[in-house]
């Protein structure tokens, strides 16, 4: 099992964390619970905690299903906002190993608890400030595992878009963020690789890896004139380094540190997802 | 019962949990006005259904800057207030002026020909609902 802080260019941190969806529990423990908060540093002088909590039930060897309730504090220029984000319902299906090689493959959806507006003192906030896009999205992937290397790919596409965030720069006597009044999103899709090493005792696991992101099309928002206007550039490629590093306790319970970076992102980024570098800190029990 | 309860708890937590502090930033103040300017055109506020206002909006020109100003103005409190000015009844030929606040003061972007805007809207951009309408007239 392994969880991922990726740190820029995912829907909701959703996508990025979706490699652990393809992880199972003990096959003879059925639940785990995973508890985690992401300290990551965002645009402009903007800061972010970000707990969550994941809960898994394995029904059997081949299925499992998740569910993923996260949260966001950010701080900055603006002051302090933060509030529930997003739940996300995720069913992992294993298929029948075969000699080195294991494919796995999950679908979910991710719905917001709020519609991307929270404000401060009636003032309307940037993405970088929300806890949630405020769409609701559909989730499909697709993992290979073979011997020390896992490969997944997959896709996050907006469904039903409650995004009524109202925020203008124009308002807001700066340009650090752009106007995302009824902010349209589009898709994303993902790539990773993750090679996993252990160390003789099996107590330290360590996985770095390399997570390429495409946002699959410019986003969108209503200007002051009520039009709709294309954000310019804001499509195109991320890439993110990312190291694990995991402590098993015992059979039941591990604790894990992460960190990431992006090396690559694209020109502009209105969703309020990047992030300059993030630290994670995950506590696993399995039950 | 139990199910009943439990949601309610989980309903409560995630409401008791929002994090709002006070806005730090500085927005811009608009200049007063000279006292005794006219203004290029006023409207008094007629609500929707079910909505209570009291109050006008005057046009003026504040040095190269048209403004709306809110005078002797309340109206029913709602989730995402904006200002617009508008060419018709409805939001749907509009300018939208910012959130209504506690000011009284709202800029008009300088390429707006406000002769051709003959209404002041109070419209709640996240669930689509009219407010309030001033019809302008020239002074």
């Amino acid at each position: 099992m392994f969880s991922n802080s990726f740190s820029q260019g995912c829907s909701d941190a959703g996508i990025c964390s979706i490699g652990n969806s393809f992880q199972t529990t003990d096959k003879e423990l059925k639940n785990g619970i995973e508890i985690g908060s992401i300290f990551g540093t965002g645009e402009a002088d903007v800061t972010y905690i970000s707990p969550y909590i994941t809960y898994t039930r394995t029904i059997n060897e081949q299925l499992s299903l998740s569910s993923k309730i996260t949260y966001s504090v950010a701080r900055g220029s603006f002051g302090e906002r933060g509030a529930f984000g997003d739940a996300y319902l995720i069913g992992n299906y294993n298929w029948k190993p075969k000699t080195n090689t294991q494919w796995s493959s999950l679908v979910g959806f991710k719905i917001p608890f709020t519609s991307s507006n929270l404000k401060i003192n009636e003032f309307s906030l940037p993405l970088d400030y929300q806890s949630s896009l405020g769409t609701f999205d559909f989730i499909a992937g697709l993992n290979l595992n073979y011997k020390k290397w896992d490969f997944n790919t997959a896709v996050q596409i907006p469904v039903f878009n409650n995004n009524k965030n109202s925020y203008f720069k124009e308002f807001s006597n700066t340009d650090d963020f752009p106007s995302t009044n009824l902010l349209e999103r589009k898709s994303d899709a993902l790539f990773r690789t993750t090679y996993t090493f252990q160390t003789a005792n099996k107590k330290f696991t360590f996985k770095p890896n390399v997570l390429f992101i495409y946002h699959l099309g410019e986003d969108s928002f209503e200007n002051a004139f009520g039009q709709r206007e294309t954000i310019k550039n804001s499509d195109g490629l991320t890439i993110n380094g990312n190291i694990i590093g995991a402590y098993a306790i015992n059979v039941k319970n591990s604790i894990e540190l992460s960190l990431a970076t992006p090396f690559v992102v694209r020109e502009v980024r209105p969703d309020g997802l990047t992030r300059g570098f993030t630290a994670g800190i995950i506590y696993k029990v399995s039950f | 019962m139990k199910k009943i309860v439990f949601a309610l708890s989980i309903i409560l937590l995630i409401l008791s949990c929002e994090v709002e502090g006070d806005l730090t930033r500085d927005i811009e103040l608009s200049s007063p006005i000279t006292e005794n300017t006219p203004p290029i055109a006023t409207g008094n506020f007629m609500p929707t259904s079910g909505i209570k206002v009291s109050g006008s909006a005057k046009i003026y020109l504040n040095g190269n800057q048209n403004e709306v100003r809110l005078e002797n103005f309340s109206i029913s409190s709602g989730p995402d207030l904006k200002v617009y000015l508008s060419k018709n009844a409805t939001p749907t030929n509009f300018v939208n002026l910012g959130n209504l606040t506690s000011s009284t003061v709202y800029s008009i972007p300088t390429q707006v020909n406000v002769s051709s805007y003959k209404y002041v809207l109070i419209h709640c951009q996240q669930y689509s609902h009219l407010f309030a309408v001033a019809q302008l007239s020239q002074n």
